[in-house]
């Protein structure tokens, strides 16, 4: 294997394109370590895809560096790369095993060792008995596995995803999951573009978060939510709700039917709204210091850093 | 570097390999041969039927020959030539525009009017056209009008028999009557033999006939295997894989790919033709002989220019190679088949001019201007095989067009990979020209 394990899987500097007076990704930094599971989360538009078009060598940045594997080369890093796009379609008229095998020839793999793991392959999704079927007979959900087999099929050490969880049906997103858990087992580094932020949160150990082809934040999960602070009480009562006319402490509140969460001032203290509940004389049924959802954390920083949540750039648009 | 890299060659495999397991192949290879025997029975069988449909529908020739010149020997001629003829005394007081309105109402299909003609010149040879200063309109000029359309074995009839009535005429004036006019107008034939530096003879017909042969056949196959390079482009356009293929694939290498694998799919299919004609030759001609012989054509004679070939298939190979740039690079501007049409265009121009031109370079190989064309890249790879099939060409034309044109297909292949880079992952609207020039200049 190439680097050192501490070397970091992918690594950006000040990676800049700009597509017509559209600027798609703006000054990025990035560092994706070995094994993790990484996820790239923005809005639609946000400039994610020019993002994992820009480390897969697709397209060339306008300024800043990439390195995959700690080579600027990665031309000769592609063997080792997988890549779903979010576009994946297939030669509708080529039989899965053979499509597979062509995939697996276009990767290094030798025809004969690629068609072997194709039938292998599609036999463990249970499609073994349409291997050798046009592919334009498939369903989609048998379609979106042998997409995802095509992918996975040389072993690479690098998976990189773009909105891997879209339009698949529900049974298919566990059957991806399960895979690229296996992947990750195997020693792989994965990264994954979603605007679904929960998939994100669900699945991965460290985010970048992208918004008007900025950097928000990025980070390890864990870290991000501990950092953003608890500042979410979940409550629930019987008795008077004057107690929580607290302008000193309280910043909003909202009713979820059987229970209301209260967001505290930055700085005020838990305790001091549990004391004046227990001395208004209310029944308290629950009194829970909930962890913010990466979502909030997302808006709030977008917020913060001026950018609209909607996005005026465009990263489907490829060509200048 | 090798260009054909592993995965290069996998693209090459697939695109081969799909294209010649589909119906279209295994259609157009068998098709063509088959094309080609039926348009021969055809066109066999349509002569045939000509030929007789004269013979059944009989004709009445009217002979309108007011100065009585040579209506007595037309009719002569006419009735040897089996055709039904008779004076057009009813006729012979009227100008052609009258007659022209008569010939409705009456009994004549044909009316053939001899000019009254005052002139020594005319009254020997009625058929013959009139010095401009002689001429006065129709009348003074030998006309046939005919009610429907007249077919051309008649109207060789008629000719044949006005020339013999004018000859005869002839001999009579200068007391002459017992030479038959056939005789005297019997044509001569002579072979035209082309005699290369080598001394080898050629017979210039045969040479000529497949100088145009040639050049049809390269059109055909260039404008075929274009726009299949279009369509090979456009599939990964809309089946949404191009994504894919150029994580794993330099965008060139995608496009070398998809040229050679086309290229090798024309090949097959030619080799497939060759192998076909071969056979047929084989089988057929041995059959055939004695008929060609009766024709004048001894097969044996005809040598096979084997350096030709092999040099005209390097030209079809250089020009195959610079037109698939051309349309590879048309290809990866567009995503729809409506567009297609539309890109397509100027470069089929760029294959039908030069296939014009060749027909004009066949007549005069040696020309001036059709040696430049044959030098021309564009125009070379049609032009100069047809010149190496109509005449000997010096070897350093051949080898300044080979070179000319090597040059222009790697200059169209960097221009057209260029486009393809950008273009290939463009989806939607077509690319606009000033587009496409920025495409090229910034890669």
């Amino acid at each position: 294997m190439i680097g050192a394990v501490n070397t970091p899987a992918i690594r950006l500097r000040g990676v800049t394109k700009r597509f017509d007076r559209k600027t798609a990704v703006r000054d990025l930094d990035l560092e994706i370590p070995h094994g993790s599971i990484y996820g790239l989360i923005g809005p639609n538009g946000a400039g994610k895809t020019t993002t994992l078009r820009i480390i897969l060598d697709i397209i060339g940045p306008d300024a800043g560096s990439v390195d995959v594997f700690g080579s600027p080369n990665v031309e000769a890093m592609r063997t080792r790369i997988g890549y779903l796009p979010e576009e994946r379609g297939m030669y509708q008229k080529m039989t899965a095993a053979d499509h597979l095998a062509f995939f697996g020839q276009l990767k290094g793999l030798k025809r004969k060792d690629a068609l072997a793991r194709a039938r292998s392959g599609l036999d463990a999704v249970g499609l073994g008995d349409r291997a050798d079927d046009k592919v334009e007979t498939f369903s989609k959900g048998m379609a979106q596995k042998a997409q995802f087999l095509g992918v996975i099929l040389h072993e690479p050490d690098l998976l990189v995803l773009d909105e891997p969880f879209s339009g698949l049906d529900p049974l298919n997103v566990e059957l991806f999951k399960q895979l690229l858990q296996e992947r990750q087992r195997a020693g792989a580094t994965i990264l994954l573009s979603t605007h679904l932020i929960e998939d994100a949160e669900r699945l991965c150990e460290r985010v970048c978060m992208i918004a008007g082809a900025t950097k928000v934040l990025d980070g390890r999960v864990r870290d991000i939510k501990a950092a953003a602070g608890r500042r979410d009480i979940a409550l629930s009562f019987e008795g008077n709700p004057t107690f929580l006319d607290a302008p000193d402490l309280i910043e909003d509140i909202s009713a979820h039917g059987t229970y209301v969460e209260v967001r505290m001032l930055e700085g005020a203290d838990p305790q001091a709204l549990l004391r004046r509940a227990v001395d208004s004389g209310a029944l308290i049924s629950r009194f829970e210091l909930i962890e913010p959802s990466l979502r909030q954390i997302f808006i709030e920083k977008a917020t913060e850093a001026g950018l609209s949540h909607e996005d005026e750039s465009e990263d489907d648009e490829a060509a200048a | 570097m090798n260009p054909f890299t592993p995965r290069v060659a996998a693209v090459v495999r697939r695109e081969f390999i799909l294209r010649v397991k589909s119906k279209w192949f295994l259609l157009s290879t068998l098709g063509l041969p088959v094309l080609i025997v039926g348009l021969g029975v055809l066109s066999a069988f349509l002569a045939v039927r000509g030929a007789t449909d004269a013979g059944e529908e009989r004709r009445l020739i009217g002979v309108a020959d007011p100065a009585g010149l040579i209506g007595d020997l037309l009719i002569e001629e006419f009735l040897a030539d089996s055709l039904d003829a008779v004076r057009a005394a009813d006729m012979e007081a009227v100008s052609v525009d009258e007659a022209r309105t008569r010939l409705a109402g009456s009994s004549y299909d044909l009316l053939l009017m001899i000019p009254r003609s005052e002139g020594r010149r005319s009254a020997e040879m009625p058929g013959a056209t009139p010095d401009a200063d002689e001429g006065e309109g129709d009348d003074e000029r030998t006309t046939l009008l005919a009610r429907a359309s007249v077919p051309s074995v008649i109207e060789s009839s008629v000719r044949g028999a006005l020339q013999r009535a004018s000859v005869r005429a002839r001999l009579r004036s200068i007391g002459v009557q017992s030479i038959d006019p056939g005789a005297l107008l019997q044509r001569t034939s002579f072979d035209v033999i082309n005699v290369t530096e080598s001394g080898e003879a050629r017979s210039q017909d045969i040479y000529r006939a497949l100088s145009f042969g040639i050049a049809f056949f390269f059109y055909f196959i260039l404008l075929i295997y274009g726009q299949m390079i279009v369509r090979a482009i456009l599939e990964e356009k809309q089946s949404d894989i191009v994504e894919i293929m150029v994580s794993s694939l330099r965008p060139w290498e995608l496009m070398l790919g998809k040229i050679v694998g086309v290229g090798a799919v024309g090949i097959a299919q030619m080799a497939v033709w060759a192998l076909v004609f071969a056979l047929a030759a084989v089988y057929g001609l041995t059959a055939g002989a004695s008929t060609l012989a009766e024709a004048g054509i001894d097969i044996a004679s005809i040598p096979i220019p084997w350096g030709t070939l092999v040099l005209m298939f390097f030209f079809l190979v250089f020009g195959y190679l610079l037109y698939a740039g051309m349309f590879a690079g048309a290809g990866a501007t567009i995503s729809n088949e409506h567009d297609a049409q539309q890109v397509m265009l100027p470069i089929t121009m760029l294959i039908i001019l030069p296939f014009i031109a060749t027909q004009g370079v066949i007549q005069s190989p040696n020309a001036g201007w059709g040696v430049i064309l044959s030098l021309v890249p564009f125009f070379s790879p049609l032009v100069m095989p047809a010149r190496l099939f109509a005449t000997s060409v010096p070897v350093w034309q051949w080898l300044v067009s080979l070179v000319l044109l090597g040059v222009f297909v790697l200059g169209a292949a960097w221009v057209a990979g260029r486009i393809f880079r950008v273009g290939i992952l463009m989806k939607g609207q077509r690319a606009n020209l000033p587009q496409v020039l920025r495409w090229i200049r910034h890669g």
